[in-house]
């Protein structure tokens, strides 16, 4: 069995479906035509009545399902493009990401946004969202780099009382392949030594993960061997993992997709320098796209995100201080 | 005509401002070129900001006790066109406004997130101020093995290891930085050498020798006379040592001019409340340093007993414990191990130390007798702070003692 990280997306939410009653699917043109991905393809005909096609209204969306979860229903919503998460913004941070804070009542929803830039997609249809949200608290962020944790991360969403904004990457829909799911996987909150090293720490999550483990390759030749972190989710963030890692290295790189401004790869290097410094043997560094939006034409688009290449020079650089 | 911004000038290395002390020309008087426009004062020297080339001053924007940053427009010149044109200005663009970048305000930048090309936007003439490092520098200032990084601070703390511990480690790191890896292999390398317990008076010297060593220390020398001063220990009982001349000749000289021996603090001289000199003396594995309270208070022959007396206690290790309290300035008779010439380095937390070489006998003219007479002369030195003390001074201080000696019945 081959398995790509779109499919074990889909999966997970057929099992979902299977296993508890109470959860639906929500978002546009989910039902027959199986969404703008295929990431519910022919889950309607299994589960009719459980797959609903939503208006064009992200706001609409997530405020049906949070008071469908006030009520006890745990709802799936796919916004069609991660960007278009921010119609819905308010439903998001102001109403599901409160309400228990406010109510002692749970607001159980996973919101899946596929996630990070394909070549040619352009502004719209590019952005990562993770750092936005994971600024507020009372949501959960998932930032899956496999098809393992594709599949198994979303399932825990779902089980989470929780909000969870699960944030799918569209690059590694069709390019990420696995032969099997394994059963056991990591718990929620602990990150995963994708590679271990001695001379850098390299902190990622997502597509970029990739990207810095064929970097982390390349740097096999000149003689470095770069540990790679992988966040698997960004909030709750494993500083403990983090921190263990840098007491080996001295070294520390954090590589995102986001913009570079805030986000997550500066709370990695914040809490380190707050709680490790005295591990740190260069400046921490990081690498993300570029400080504009995301440009359309795929030239540029290599240009403008973090790529094996740009991370393999960053590390050359870090590791020669 | 051309309009030209007057700007201030790189005025050295390391410079990145400077301060407006006077305007010397009026808005609207002619210049030549090289006519001095501005007076400016930076961090090291007082100089003048001058026109580029001969025109009318049509503006003055710098404000006087103002500081501008290297590069920022302080008024503009009319010039001629044919002088715009020598200096390489495209006389086809407007001339650029003169607005003052004062070295607390920056520049408004236009939007950053959208500059595409560099060809669309409009170049200022003037230089920003750069930064001297980018990238992933070391950090400024902070260049080769002296720079530490937090992991090796640590890691040398653990370990109870000064800077100075690694002077024999070969950086391979940025800049020849010492890196931890670097560390890591000099320590392990460490382990195949025999290696014996250091004393902890050892550990003691080492620590103060290292504090001191961070001053910009300095050392002179004249030779003094010691004949008049070996007659009177002669006649004297019980025996003064020849250090204690010089401990009491010290104390009179510094009487005189407590601030030779006064410490700098940021910018103030702190002056020392009582003349207590202290002197060397040669222990096992080490050097203590006893002190004899307010030496310009009590005559050499009051202090012989006492000067015995503590270093017999120096040498048996049972200094009393108000010795804590350390001395102004010390006094080490290095001569008594036939050294001749030597640099002391004064305690961390005095500016002075005085040697006293071996003494000798050489020729010297004698302008009564005419012809040349044995005399017995040593050399007298004076190690100090160069922050406090100048060469003259510390020359001064030295002819002084040298003075004070050639009549020890004063003393």
């Amino acid at each position: 069995m081959s398995l790509t990280y779109l499919d074990a997306i889909r999966e997970a939410q057929y099992e979902a479906l299977r296993r508890d009653p109470n959860v639906f699917l929500y978002g546009q043109d989910i039902g027959k035509f199986g969404g703008a991905f295929k990431a519910t393809k022919n889950l309607i005909n299994e589960f009719p009545g459980r797959v609903i096609d939503a208006p064009i209204s992200e706001d609409a969306m997530v405020g049906v399902a949070v008071g469908a979860a006030i009520e006890g229903a745990r709802p799936i919503v796919e916004m069609q493009f991660a960007d278009f998460s921010t119609c819905g913004f308010n439903q998001i941070v102001n109403q599901a990401a409160t309400h228990y804070w406010r109510t002692n009542v749970p607001c159980p929803i996973v919101i899946r946004l596929p996630s990070g830039g394909t070549a040619g997609s352009g502004p719209f249809h590019s952005q990562s969202m993770e750092s936005v949200y994971a600024h507020y608290p009372g949501l959960v962020i998932m930032t899956p780099a496999t098809v393992e944790d594709a599949y198994h991360m979303l399932l825990h969403a779902v089980s989470l009382d929780d909000p969870v904004i699960f944030c799918e990457h569209k690059f590694l829909y069709y390019h990420l392949k696995a032969d099997s799911l394994p059963d056991e996987t990591l718990p929620l909150g602990k990150a995963r030594i994708a590679r271990p090293g001695v001379h850098a720490t390299v902190v990622t999550y997502s597509a970029m993960l990739h990207e810095c483990i064929r970097a982390a390759e390349e740097l096999v030749v000149e003689g470095y061997q770069i540990e790679v972190v992988d966040l698997r989710s960004v909030k709750p963030l494993d500083a403990e993992t983090i921190l263990a890692s840098v007491a080996r290295t001295g070294r520390l790189l954090c590589v995102g997709e986001s913009f570079p401004w805030g986000g997550v790869t500066a709370e990695v290097i914040a809490r380190v320098c707050a709680d490790g410094w005295h591990l740190l043997d260069a400046p921490p560094q990081r690498l993300n796209s570029k400080d504009t939006p995301i440009p359309y034409h795929p030239n540029l688009w290599r240009a403008h995100r973090p790529t094996a290449a740009s991370i393999g020079t960053e590390l050359r650089r870090l590791l020669r201080f | 005509m051309h309009v030209i911004p007057i700007l201030m000038p790189q005025l050295g290395e390391s410079i990145a401002e400077a301060t407006i002390i006077r305007v010397l020309i009026e808005p609207g008087a002619a210049v030549t070129a090289g006519q001095e426009i501005f007076e400016v004062e930076t961090n090291k020297a007082v100089m003048t900001v001058t026109a580029s080339c001969a025109g009318k001053v049509s503006e003055i924007v710098a404000k006087p006790n103002t500081s501008y940053a290297v590069g920022a427009a302080l008024g503009s010149l009319t010039i001629s066109a044919a002088d715009a044109k020598s200096l390489g200005l495209n006389l086809n663009t407007a001339p650029t406004s003169s607005a003052p970048v004062t070295s607390n305000g920056s520049k408004e930048t236009s939007n950053v997130h959208f500059q595409i090309s560099d060809a669309d936007s409009i170049h200022e003439h003037q230089p920003m101020v750069e930064p001297l490092v980018s990238g992933l520098p070391v950090p400024a200032g902070a260049a080769g093995a002296h720079y530490i990084s937090p992991r090796m601070r640590a890691r040398m703390n653990e370990l109870g290891l000064n800077a100075a511990d690694l002077a024999a480690v070969p950086g391979t790191g940025a800049g020849g930085r010492v890196t931890v890896e670097d560390f890591e292999l000099f320590l392990r390398k460490l382990d195949e050498h025999r290696m014996t317990k250091a004393s902890p008076m050892r550990i003691a010297v080492a620590d103060s020798m290292r504090r001191s060593w961070s001053r910009p220390l300095a050392t002179v020398g004249v030779n003094v006379v010691l004949d008049t001063m070996l007659a009177h220990r002669k006649k004297t009982n019980p025996k003064p040592g020849p250090a204690l001349y010089v401990i009491r000749a010290l104390a009179l000289a510094l009487s005189e001019n407590t601030a030779v021996a006064g410490r700098l603090i940021g910018n103030r001289i702190v002056h020392p409340r009582a003349i207590d000199i202290g002197f060397a003396v040669e222990v096992d594995d080490g050097v203590m340093v006893p002190v004899i309270r307010e030496v310009e208070k009590k005559p050499l022959a009051t202090l012989v007993d006492t000067y015995n007396k503590l270093v017999e206690q120096a040498r048996a290790r049972r200094l009393p414990q108000d010795m804590n309290r350390p001395g102004i300035a010390t006094v080490t008779n290095f001569g008594t191990f036939g050294i001749v010439w030597a640099t002391p380095i004064p305690l961390p937390e005095q500016n002075l130390v005085i040697g006293l070489g071996a003494g000798r006998k050489a020729p010297h003219w004698s302008n009564e007798v005419n012809c040349f007479v044995p005399i017995t002369e040593a050399e007298l030195t004076l190690s100090f702070d160069h922050r406090i003390l100048d060469g003259g001074g510390a020359g001064r201080l030295l002819a002084r003692i040298a003075e004070l000696l050639q009549k020890p019945e004063k003393l």
